[in-house]
């Protein structure tokens, strides 16, 4: 087996995730200007849904994952109206700490109903893979790095192509000039809330088959797609994606030369080397301008 | 029945009064000005008029009908567009998206009729034709006041609010600017505009109020305001200072 274009392909699987989380975070920071610290946990709530659907109540494998999106649809609408919402008129502060306390209000809650046992949720295909030139082709991954590409092209499609991707982007750039025009401020949204929760919620069923399914995935995951925003500039949908990417590739590469054990600290020394020396990431603006 | 009728009119920011009792009508087919110095409250007006403030006390009547406590979302589907101060050009959206999304208050349209209706925009404002596809951001003072005039004419308004479109702009672009209110008017839409600059509002209007510190000093035609000498001297001079500075 060759090892860089194996580790170039793990790395770009869970980059792909790490992307999908961090186009959440875009999302919801460009409608709101607060980041949503419970980002993380909608990957994890969902994958337990999951485990919930297909695992303990036998559901086919593609009903379970549709009801898992359409609860975490009901969740980012949940999400919008209790903890967003009543706070929209406030500073960032307030906000910020409103999602810290969802996020351990979703966390808490999912310990108490199903315990600290980690799950084990089985992936979609029975394959395991297929071997081609020398590289194994994890059936999971590549289900990952093709529904990530194809999230990714449904989401360009939308915000350049169509009239409620671009009120969506006035939404996120002047909300009292969008509300001027007649554009629904809230409703818009409510949908960037209710399309970030089922974008987490998807990163959280694809990944959730790779890594085990517990509590503590939600920060795990939302941490390096933090991470992965900043690599790539915060706010810039491009950026998230490259960064998330990125990341992915780099934590690999890390974990096979360098140590298994340090590759989160790997990922995060990447981190703080793009603070201080390109604070305003790979493609976004300076972070000092926008505030 | 007026178009537009502030009865008693009041707004405060906390303890700011920044409109207090202010009574005018708009008159269908009209174009009013409404003149003022530097904090004198006539944003405010507007937008308690949009919904933009709460008004303290008082009342907004738009073709007899109460527009208090609407959202601004709602006043603007009522047929009440309003171009703010500074442009508000959406950045990251080209100038035709821009002036496309000024049709959202308008239901039942598809984006092909909104983009031809867009495209039709610019025949009034040949000066931006050629900018359909550049970015907000990277418009000239003028491009933007531009487009967002034509923005706020795609919500096909009976009643156009307009906030100072002369601030900042070169004269040449101010007379195109005043040239488009023109034809905006001869149309049929009818326009309330603010202004400081009294020379260039009271050439379009048909009549005019003047605020100062909150409260209406004056109002009358341009001929009568003109003749006055108060008005000449503060706002006359004013303008003219202005401009001198700028
Ligand atoms: N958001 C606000 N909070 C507090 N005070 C405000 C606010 N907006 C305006 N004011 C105050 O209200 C008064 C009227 O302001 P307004 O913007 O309506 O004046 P204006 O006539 O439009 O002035 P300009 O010609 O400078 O635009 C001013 O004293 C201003 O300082
Ligand atoms: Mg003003």
């Amino acid at each position: 087996m060759d090892l860089v274009p194996q580790l170039l392909f793990t790395g770009i699987g869970i980059g792909a995730v790490y992307a999908l989380v961090a186009l959440g975070f875009v999302l919801i920071f460009r409608a709101t200007n607060v980041v949503n610290f419970a980002q993380g946990e909608f990957s994890m709530v969902a994958a337990f849904l999951m485990v919930v659907f297909a695992v303990d109540l036998g559901w086919p494998y593609w009903l379970s994952f549709l009801a898992a999106l359409g609860g975490m649809a009901v969740l980012g609408a949940l999400f919008n109206l209790g903890v967003y919402y009543p706070l929209r008129h406030r500073s960032y502060l307030p906000v910020i700490i409103s999602t810290i306390g969802a996020s351990i209000l979703l966390a808490n809650t999912t310990l108490a109903l199903y315990g600290p046992q980690p799950q084990v949720l089985p992936g979609w295909f029975e394959t395991q893979g297929i071997l081609a030139g020398g590289v194994f082709f994890d059936s999971q991954y590549l289900l990952i790095i093709g529904v990530t590409a194809v999230l990714v092209a449904f989401q360009y499609w939308f915000f350049e192509h169509t009239l409620v991707g671009k009120k969506l982007q006035a939404t996120s750039q002047d909300k009292e000039m969008a509300s001027l025009l007649g554009i629904p401020v809230a409703g818009m949204i409510m949908l960037t809330f209710v399309y970030s929760a089922v974008l987490g919620g998807i990163a959280g069923i694809l990944v959730a088959p790779v890594l085990f399914v517990s509590i503590g995935m939600g920060s795990t995951i939302a941490l390096k797609a933090f991470a992965a925003t900043i690599i790539g500039g915060f706010g810039d949908v491009t950026g998230a994606i490259v960064g998330g990417l990125a990341l992915g590739v780099i934590e690999t590469f890390g974990a096979a030369y360098i140590s298994v054990p340090y590759k989160d600290a790997l990922g995060f020394l990447v981190l703080v080397v793009f603070l201080v020396v390109r604070p305003q990431g790979l493609f976004g603006e300076r972070v000092a301008e926008k505030a | 029945m007026a178009l537009l009728e502030l009865r008693d009119l009041s707004v405060s920011y906390g303890e700011v009064r920044a409109v207090e009792g202010l009574s005018l009508t708009v008159e269908p087919g009209e174009v009013v000005t409404l003149l003022g110095s530097n904090g004198a409250g006539k944003s405010t007006t507007l937008k308690a008029i949009s919904g933009l403030v709460r008004p303290r006390a008082g009342q907004i009547l738009f073709e007899g009908r109460s527009l208090m406590g609407c959202r601004p979302e709602e006043i603007v589907r009522r047929g009440v567009a309003h171009v703010p101060e500074g442009r508000r050009v959406f950045p990251g959206l080209t100038a035709r998206e821009n002036i496309m999304l000024g049709a959202s208050n308008r239901s039942g349209l598809s984006k092909r009729q909104i983009r031809a209706e867009a495209d039709a925009m610019f025949e009034l404002f040949p000066d931006i034709a050629r900018f359909g596809d550049a970015l907000g951001w990277t418009l000239s003072g003028g491009q933007l006041q531009m487009v967002a005039l034509a923005r706020g004419l795609m919500a096909k308004p009976r009643l156009l609010l307009l906030d100072e479109p002369s601030l900042g702009l070169a004269p040449v672009i101010v007379q195109a600017v005043f040239r488009i209110i023109a034809e905006v008017r001869r149309r049929g839409t009818t326009v309330f505009l603010i202004e400081q600059n009294a020379r260039m509002g009271l050439s379009v209007a048909d009549r005019g109020y003047v605020l100062e510190s909150g409260r209406l000093a004056l109002s009358g035609t341009p001929e009568a305001l003109w003749a006055n000498d108060d008005i000449s001297a503060a706002y006359l001079g004013g303008s003219r200072a202005v401009s001198a500075a700028g």
